[in-house]
């Protein structure tokens, strides 16, 4: 008997029976369901998770006096606000030394405060946050000048009353207007703009077009460098970037040993720095979502597992309800292997269907969380389906067989007499 | 075309031992007609499992249309059966599911054939037993006679070499019995192998040679 007439047989026969069969699959539908909709909202807390870090710029170091943290449950460290504010703030002649290093292609001393309101010509850019930052700051920040240049080595050098403008506040104070050429005020200082960035968007809700970008040298001529405990977070950042092809981990135990030897510390001491990385915010969160996987690997196995007892259990009920047709089939012509696809196939089918409704309340549940969650987007990448189908696929297989094979062994004669 | 010698068939349940056959010794020629007669449980329908390829004798040997059959794989026997055997059963045994042509084209899809022509062949076989306009029907819609009419047909589709009918009217009164037993005449002289299995010595007087068992004998 060829393939398609088996499955149309299958299908025949789980028509019969609807109302058991659907039953039968509930198991199936919420293992796959979970599966699913899990799935896609991981996924798509990963796509938002990489592109709002992408604007960091994934291969910078962030030099600063403390190190990111991220408090997760089983991870509440314990600030010593006390020791970091002893730390040795950082300065620019740290950046000039870790420029030097051979794996570093620039290192950048960065530094920025909020603003307020910019006001030019009645119009207003609200919130705007003025950066003091030096050439290459672009790359290390993940800039893309869209409009005329970004700071140069120059424009430090003679401590320059430029600046490159934000989208946002070049869009909001100069609109239709070329702002290139152009002058604004900030803080009762005026700065001459030489180049617009590209729009970055928010990263994690915060926005980053709300910037005035202007040459580190000139920011500390205006700016005293923050002492105290405003030093541990407002204090010089140092954005330094590895060269092309060296590996992050040893551009990192090069600034590393670089700054221990710059402040002088002993082997047994601790570093009075962090070393901040993309990846670290990422693995941290990754942290998170594996919890989630093992959460979801652990319900969809139970409901799979269920559902697939569920399945052999109403295939063998099957099986023993037509034991006379599988005897009449036999003593017409059908084959061990015959009677034994055609038990499989409908046990298969019978998890696909559930799958295929687990698939579909799946997305469903997905779309409705992201509609509902402000900050995530589901993503059902095609894989999921796939996933969704083949897993319960393999549990009508893996739980048809043992009552498959029951009915192909069958003796023809003993089930033609069964009653 | 058949050849059994010295062919037993033992039933052991594990406490009871039956023993259903004893050394038969059987040859039926190729477009023979053939009553088997005997008394209840002397053992015809065993016989007619094992002629069928239903069942694997339990010693000796059986020869059907020069291939030995009596140790065949289980798979190998399902290859006879769908081939060269049409077995027609007392009780019919048709599929209650599918309707009379869905049944008659079963042995039709076990043997592989493609669609284009099963259809024709089921049209064919349904019209030989006079039941070309009942395809469509379910079993529960026809009486007893036209079940069995359809359960030859069955019998019938692959075109075997040999039709076995174990008591095929023991469940039909005298004037269906005629019907079923005219069409089983007109198989055979056509050429085909004819054995039916029965209580009943009119409808034995249709075959031209008659076996009778006793007690798993053939006396
Ligand atoms: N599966 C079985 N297990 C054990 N004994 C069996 C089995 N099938 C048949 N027998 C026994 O074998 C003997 C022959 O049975 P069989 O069905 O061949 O008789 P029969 O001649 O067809 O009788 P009837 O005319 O009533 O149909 C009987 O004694 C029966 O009890
Ligand atoms: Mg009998």
């Amino acid at each position: 008997m060829n393939f398609f007439a088996q499955l149309k047989l299958a299908a025949v026969s789980l028509r019969y029976n609807k109302s058991r069969s659907f039953l039968t699959t509930l198991g199936i539908i919420i293992g796959v369901m979970t599966v699913i909709a899990i799935l896609s909202l991981l996924e798509g807390l990963n796509r938002k998770i990489k592109t709002e870090f992408s604007m960091l710029g994934s291969q910078t170091i962030f030099i600063q006096k403390v190190e990111w943290m991220i408090s997760t449950p089983g991870n509440r460290q314990q600030l010593d606000f006390e020791e970091l504010r002893k730390r040795p703030n950082f300065s620019i002649k740290d950046a000039e030394a870790l420029a030097l290093l051979p794996t570093i292609e620039v290192a950048v001393p960065t530094i920025d405060k909020g603003v307020g309101n910019l006001k030019r010509l009645g119009n207003t850019a609200q919130n705007c946050r003025l950066k003091g930052t030096a050439e290459g700051g672009d790359l290390t920040s993940n800039w893309v000048v869209e409009e005329g240049r970004f700071i140069s080595r120059e424009d430090r050098l003679h401590r320059r009353m430029v600046c490159v403008l934000g989208a946002y506040v070049a869009d909001n104070l100069f609109g239709a207007e070329n702002p290139i050429d152009k002058t604004i005020d900030v803080e009762n200082h005026r700065y001459t703009v030489i180049g617009v960035l590209e729009e970055k968007g928010t990263m994690f809700g915060n926005p980053q077009d709300n910037v005035v970008i202007i040459p580190v040298s000139t920011y500390l001529k205006y700016n005293r460098m923050p002492r105290g405990w405003r030093s541990i977070w407002g204090g010089l950042t140092i954005e330094a970037l590895p060269k092309r092809g060296v590996p992050l981990e040893d551009a990192m135990g090069d600034v590393e040993e670089l700054l221990r030897i710059r402040r002088g510390l002993r082997y047994d001491e601790d570093n009075d720095f962090g070393l901040n990385t993309q990846q670290m915010i990422m693995s941290a969160l990754q942290g998170i979502t594996s919890t989630l996987w093992i959460v979801m690997i652990g319900i969809a196995a139970i409901s799979l597992i269920v559902g697939g007892i569920g399945i052999m259990n109403i295939m063998l009920v099957s099986v023993a309800e037509r034991t006379r047709e599988i005897g009449i089939r036999k003593a017409v012509g059908a084959r061990d292997h015959d009677i034994l696809l055609q038990f499989l196939l409908e046990s298969v089918l019978l998890a696909m269907l559930g799958g295929l409704v687990g698939i579909l309340i799946g997305l469903g549940i997905a779309r409705l969380v992201s509609a509902l969650v402000p900050f995530l987007d589901a993503a059902s990448p095609w894989w999921t389906v796939v996933l969704g189908f083949g897993f319960s696929a393999a549990v009508g297989i893996f739980f048809g067989i043992y009552p498959a094979q029951k009915a192909a062994k069958l003796n023809p004669i003993q089930a033609i007499r069964y009653e | 075309m058949i050849r059994l010698e010295k062919v037993s068939k033992v039933y052991d349940s594990g406490h009871v031992v039956v023993e259903a056959l004893t050394d038969i010794d059987l040859t039926v020629d190729e477009g023979e007609y053939v009553a088997i007669m005997g008394s209840s449980g002397s053992g015809k329908s065993t016989l007619m499992h094992i002629l069928g390829c239903l069942d694997n004798p339990t010693s000796g040997s059986y020869v059907l249309a020069g291939y030995d059959v009596s140790a065949m794989e289980p798979d190998a026997l399902a290859k006879v059966r769908c081939s060269s055997v049409g077995f027609v059963f007392q009780q019919f045994n048709l599929l209650p599911r599918l309707t009379a042509a869905q049944n008659v084209e079963l042995p039709l899809l076990y043997s592989s054939r493609p669609a284009s022509e099963r259809e024709g062949v089921v049209e064919e076989m349904l019209s030989k037993v006079g039941l070309a306009d009942r395809g469509h029907h379910r079993p529960n819609e026809l009486s007893g006679g036209e079940s069995q009419r359809v359960a030859i047909a069955r019998a019938l589709a692959n075109d075997p070499a040999i039709l076995l009918a174990d008591e095929p009217t023991g469940n039909l009164d005298t004037t269906t019995e005629e019907e079923i037993m005219s069409i089983l005449d007109e198989l055979n002289s056509q050429g085909r192998t004819v054995i039916v299995v029965t209580h009943d010595e009119t409808v034995a007087r249709h075959a031209k040679r008659t076996v009778h068992l006793l007690d798993g004998r053939i006396v």
